[in-house]
């Protein structure tokens, strides 16, 4: 049996601190999830807490043989799908992040320089901004693929969707993005105007 | 322009022999949907996860805390409206029955007896009129209270449905 399991066994017999353990090691990808999904800090971090709420209330009904952080995933994606769909009017702002950025992304030591780092900065915000014009499930399937390296057959049964589905939905998703990406992409002026000095 | 098997490629994150590197790398210089799938790719596979503000938690302990106290309150209101409706309906109900029985215990079995046999009559009754009605009743009665009573029945339907599913809800992906 594994470390993992074992905690869960203890919180599941009412254990309050086998729990605190499971939130604190699972509080950064359920927090990274609510946060790529409704794309602000604040609802991120309630949501996360609700997230863990739910894992608290329905320790019960987990299912050993599905990987914990899976299920925990699945109940942060559900979540903020429907918090997504009862936010009729709302606008996914990225000036937040803008703000808040730095309090939530760890420096990156290897960084050569700080205008490529800037540059670098800027391209992860304009896709952090992008994903806010997906579909919520869409969103949460590429989220679950690349920030958290699950596999189709594991996002499908968190999504509670078929391998083929998840498949269909990441390729509409990633063209989706490129699509935007392309369009919001600043082009280079390469002619020059009439009026503007050679030099420039 | 044909994008596969170029594009497949990007998307399904194959990996790729030198051959099929040099093409793609081909590809990329003159296809803009495919460079900026190739681009998005990398962005996605490069970024970083983000963390909540340092203490956690300890808010997720209060909030834990604080849920459990109102779940507590709710679960003890909810039980003493529920102990005292249902103590002061009965008490309404048996209080004449409750004073009989204090003056005279055979006119309460009297009356104990008298009030079976009249709801095994009324019941009786209730039969016999419900068998005439629907024989006689479809004629008289006009399509607009016919469709009171079938809106009538389907808002109870619908009441039942609703208090079971509340009852049983349990959240998505639990």
């Amino acid at each position: 049996m594994n470390d993992e399991l074992t905690w869960v066994l203890q919180a599941q017999q009412g254990n309050q601190d086998a729990f605190t353990y499971l939130v604190e090691t699972y509080q950064k990808p359920v927090y990274n999830l609510c946060y790529r999904m409704l794309g602000e800090p604040e609802s991120a971090e309630d949501a996360a807490q609700e997230t863990f709420l739910r894992v608290y209330q329905h320790l019960h009904r987990y299912d050993r043989k599905r990987p914990f952080a899976t299920w925990m995933l699945s109940i942060a994606a559900h979540y903020c799908i429907d918090r997504l769909r009862k936010r009729k009017f709302a606008i996914f702002s990225i000036d937040q992040e803008d703000d808040e950025g730095p309090a939530f992304e760890l420096p990156d030591p290897a960084a050569p320089d700080p205008e490529a780092e800037s540059v670098k900065r800027e391209a992860r915000d304009r896709l952090h901004g992008l994903l806010g014009s997906l579909d919520g499930t869409d969103r949460a399937a590429v989220i679950m693929r690349y920030w958290h390296d699950l596999s189709e057959a594991e996002i499908a049964e968190a999504l509670h969707l078929t391998v083929s589905a998840v498949k269909s939905r990441l390729h509409r998703a990633r063209r989706e993005l490129a699509g935007l990406w392309q369009e919001e992409k600043p082009t280079p002026r390469t002619q020059r105007r009439p009026h503007e000095s050679p030099a420039f | 322009m044909n994008h596969q098997p170029f594009e497949l490629w990007l998307l399904e994150d194959q990996s790729l022999d030198p051959e099929q590197k040099r093409a793609l790398q081909f590809h990329l210089q003159t296809c803009l949907h495919c460079s900026a799938l190739a681009e998005t790719g990398l962005q996605l596979r490069s970024v970083r996860a983000a963390g909540p503000a340092s203490g956690f938690t300890v808010r997720f302990q209060k909030r834990l805390t604080a849920h459990k106290l109102a779940d507590r309150r709710r679960k003890f209101w909810g039980m003493l409206i529920f102990v005292v409706g249902g103590l002061s309906l009965l008490a309404w109900s048996a209080a004449p029955a409750l004073t009989r029985l204090a003056a005279s215990p055979a006119e309460w079995i009297a009356l104990i007896l008298s009030y079976i046999f009249f709801i095994v009559a009324s019941l009786q009754a209730l039969t016999d009129v419900g068998l005439v009605l629907m024989r006689v009743a479809p004629g008289f009665i006009p399509p607009f209270a016919w469709l009171v009573f079938a809106s009538a029945l389907a808002g109870i339907g619908l009441l039942w449905i609703i208090s079971i599913w509340r009852l049983t809800y349990v959240p998505r992906g639990v």
